[in-house]
């Protein structure tokens, strides 16, 4: 709506042009190579011409007056609307209404991502388990002699010769059913690729040094699902309930201990995530190396 | 002329569904008429014996009863007086109003007895105006041309309820086309309009009018040009401001009416140092400090918004205009943003337009005032504001463009503010959709998180660092930067993160 625009104090908005600055002025900060930093803000003074849209509300509710259809306030319901919170990550384009639902999405389906194949898994140790089994060579020569694959029920601690005993083990002794999502053999993979057409690049533009090094990154997502994504406008109504929850949730410090999610969320689900919002992820964009948990990690070893 | 309470009346008898959906539609075209730039009212005034407006039905019995009776007034009588009457009541209807214009002299007759020596006849003669002046067709403007230097004239009179007819049927008739606008202002419309409203200062109904008649002429296109010139250089600025506080027995109407003239004013030019030279900053922020006061405490009167919505845009715009050095003498004290917070509460749920204007006035007088900001931290305004931050509509965008308006002030202004809970807030507001929303959020983390270590501590154990590297993946550049630039130079030293970091 109103543009911050980075020049001097004042700023006309309307359909008039921007004014030229009188009195006190700030330093304007432009781009991070003259001052070295990205952050742009200075106090402006907001001058309104008569036509802005800021005022539309106002001049409605004023005419309604002079025609003699005020209505007070008691018999009138407005609608106070409530930001919408976004996913960050470049492609996903799932939005909520609720800091809890941003919170379960991100941590659900952003948090442990196989850079390789773009898998995401439910726990760290699904992933690096998923890793080791996949993407890592080694395992790869001595699993030919000795028993790698471990159960993946946390603290069984048993470990086998292939995959096929292992998921018989599981389905066995722990009762999995025989179709479980987090335990697909490479063989599996690559016949659904073939059905799954895979996504361009997008075109939006990506930091150079996200992801040093894969070549093609296939798009691969298990949780993929055939919602409907939400719609493109940044608000939805709420009832004052609602909108009361959301502001005792915001200050309140609520969302989940990142740092201490990795360790914690070791729960292994008998059942498919069910994702409620589409989720694409981009080929350009990775979410780390190889070993890494998440997001974390990968900054100290760039440097 | 103040009609709040007849029309709930009214709707309370009709049943609300009916007046709701004409409310609904009439809504939808005013916000489209505002977009074409084309948003005009008119003003009927109404018969003491009347309650509503009512339009007879049956338009072809009152096309022939405006022909005969049109025929019938061309002769001298004692029924003069009754059939003018039964005129004027006819002209309520549209298509009665065309037929009537159309009749060869029927003008010349109705300023003839407008202007006769019978005082009954004008008045009714002035009544039969006043509804053709109603009328939204823009044929029957022009048509009233030949009566406008008699109703200018009359408005130096003393008769009350002929002289608020005259000035609404002036009111109604200056919108309607440049022809009629011209002709007015070279009768010199506004001279006169400031004679009457000094002349007439006690008389509450007349000033309304007056109000009412000026906004007509300052909401038109090209009124920056001439219109605004010639009021700024008359009586008229300071007999508005002097309207302005209104009268608790006669109501807010004349207020209402003046303070939309004084809106018009500010906002259609950009010098405003005359208004500002007759303190017209200082009257409005004070009188938003009472209303502000009067609403905290719950007395909100009927209607009070379409005074306190005038009275915000003023301060707003006269703001810009004002020199940073003298604005404590024209603001008055810190009351203003205690008014200003509790204004936006109070009308947040009800008015939020209302709620995102006053936002707007509290960051035209945090951006350059030391003052101000300190004074909402010392107030324990702050929190309130907070508060306010999930609100969309640009409610949330203008109280961070506040907050962060306090944070550019001075570092301890930052430590302050987060204390009082904006970190925690910008880790909500950071994962907003509104891209705006987010690159304002990171403008103002970096002004608190450079302000001090402690600061950027307490950021980092709120999950921060976890934050800003999601955001380094957001689609656009500008985002992804901030993100980047505070993690590399501002954080790094507190991630924990490297020390866990398996090394491939």
């Amino acid at each position: 709506m109103l543009q911050p625009l980075p020049t001097e104090g004042r700023v006309s908005a309307g359909s008039c042009d921007e004014d030229r600055p009188t009195g006190n002025t700030q330093e304007p900060r432009q781009s991070e190579d003259e001052e070295g930093t990205p952050f742009i803000f200075t106090p402006q003074l907001i001058r309104l011409h008569k036509d802005h849209e800021l005022f539309e509300d106002g001049d409605v509710h004023r005419h309604m007056y002079l025609q003699d259809l005020y209505i007070s306030e008691a018999d009138d319901k407005t609608t106070l609307c409530v930001s919408e919170f976004a996913c960050h990550i470049s492609g996903c384009s799932a939005v909520f209404s609720t800091l809890e639902e941003y919170e379960h999405h991100y941590n659900s389906l952003h948090r442990h991502v196989c850079c390789s194949c773009r898998r995401s898994l439910p726990s760290a140790r699904l992933l690096d388990i998923h890793i080791q089994e996949w993407h890592d060579s080694l395992f790869t020569i001595l699993a030919q002699r000795q028993d790698m694959y471990q159960c993946l029920v946390e603290g069984c601690g048993q470990k086998f010769r292939t995959s096929k005993h292992r998921k018989d083990h599981l389905i066995r002794i722990h009762k999995y059913p025989p179709d479980f999502r987090f335990d697909k053999t490479k063989k599996d993979r690559r016949t659904r690729e073939t059905k799954r057409p895979q996504q361009k690049d997008t075109a939006m533009e990506v930091v150079d040094d996200v992801c040093e090094s894969e070549g093609v990154c296939e798009v691969m997502c298990d949780v993929l699902s055939d919602q409907p994504e939400h719609g493109e406008s940044m608000e939805t109504h709420v009832s004052e309930e609602e909108a009361a929850r959301m502001a005792k949730s915001t200050s309140a410090e609520e969302h989940a201990d990142l740092s201490a999610a990795a360790h914690g969320a070791g729960n292994i689900s008998t059942e498919p995530l069910q994702p409620r919002y589409s989720y694409r992820v981009p080929t350009t964009v990775c979410f780390g190396h190889g070993s890494v948990r998440g997001f974390r990690g990968r900054r100290g070893r760039r440097k | 002329m103040w009609r709040l309470n007849k029309v709930r009346h009214k709707a309370a008898r009709q049943g609300d569904s009916e007046l709701r959906l004409k409310r609904r539609e009439r809504e939808k075209a005013l916000r489209q008429a505002r977009r074409d730039r084309q948003l005009v009212s008119k003003r009927l005034l109404l018969n003491e014996d009347e309650d509503q407006p009512e339009v007879t039905m049956d338009t072809n019995s009152g096309e022939q009863d405006v022909v005969s009776l049109f025929h019938k007034l061309q002769h001298t009588g004692p029924e003069r007086e009754a059939h003018l009457k039964a005129l004027s009541k006819a002209l309520r209807d549209p298509s009665a109003q065309l037929t009537f214009i159309k009749q060869e002299n029927s003008m010349h007759l109705l300023v003839g007895l407008l202007t006769g020596s019978n005082a009954t006849c004008r008045l009714q003669a002035v009544r039969c105006l006043h509804e053709l002046s109603h009328s939204a067709h823009t044929n029957v403007a022009p048509a009233c041309l030949p009566a406008t230097p008699y109703l200018l004239t009359y408005l130096s009179g003393q008769s009350t309820k002929f002289t608020e007819l005259c000035l609404y049927t002036l009111g109604n008739l200056c919108p309607d086309s440049d022809v009629v606008k011209e002709k007015l202002l070279a009768q010199g419309i506004i001279p006169a309009l400031a004679s009457c409203i000094e002349n007439q200062r006690h008389n509450l109904a007349v000033v309304e009018a007056v109000g009412f008649t000026l906004s007509q002429l300052l909401q038109s296109k090209d009124a920056a040009d001439k219109i605004i010139p010639m009021i700024l250089a008359s009586s008229l600025p300071s007999h508005l401001l002097s309207v302005l506080t209104p009268d608790p027995k006669f109501g807010l109407a004349p207020a209402i009416e003046c303070a939309w003239c004084l809106h018009y004013l500010t906002c259609s030019i950009e010098d405003n140092t005359v208004l500002l030279s007759r303190g017209a900053l200082l009257k409005c922020s004070s009188l938003l400090v009472s209303l502000g006061g009067a609403v905290a405490e719950g007395n909100k009167e009927e209607g009070m918004e379409l005074l306190i919505c005038p009275l915000l845009r003023c301060v707003g715009n006269l703001l810009s205009s004002c020199p940073v050095e003298t604005l404590n003498s024209q603001v008055g004290d810190v009351g203003i943003v205690v008014a200003l917070c509790a204004l936006l509460q109070a009308y947040l749920q009800t008015q939020p337009a209302l709620a995102r204007e006053s936002a707007w006035v509290l960051n035209n007088l945090t951006a350059y005032s030391s003052a101000l900001c300190s004074a909402l931290l010392t107030l324990n305004l702050i929190p309130g504001l907070i508060q306010l931050l999930p609100f969309s509509q640009g409610i949330n965008t203008m109280i961070l463009r506040v907050l962060a308006n306090i944070a550019h002030k001075k570092k301890e202004f930052c430590v302050q503010l987060a204390h009082l809970g904006l970190l925690s807030a910008l880790c909500a507001t950071l994962k907003m959709a509104d891209q705006e929303m987010v690159t304002l959020s990171m403008d103002v983390l970096f002004m608190l998180v450079v302000s001090g270590p402690q600061v950027a501590e307490e950021f980092v154990r709120q999950g921060g660092v976890s934050l800003l590297e999601a955001i380094q993946y957001n689609s656009e550049g500008e985002i992804r930067r901030r993100a980047t630039h505070l993690l590399e130079h501002h954080l790094l030293s507190y991630s924990s993160y490297c020390s866990d970091t398996p090394c491939s």
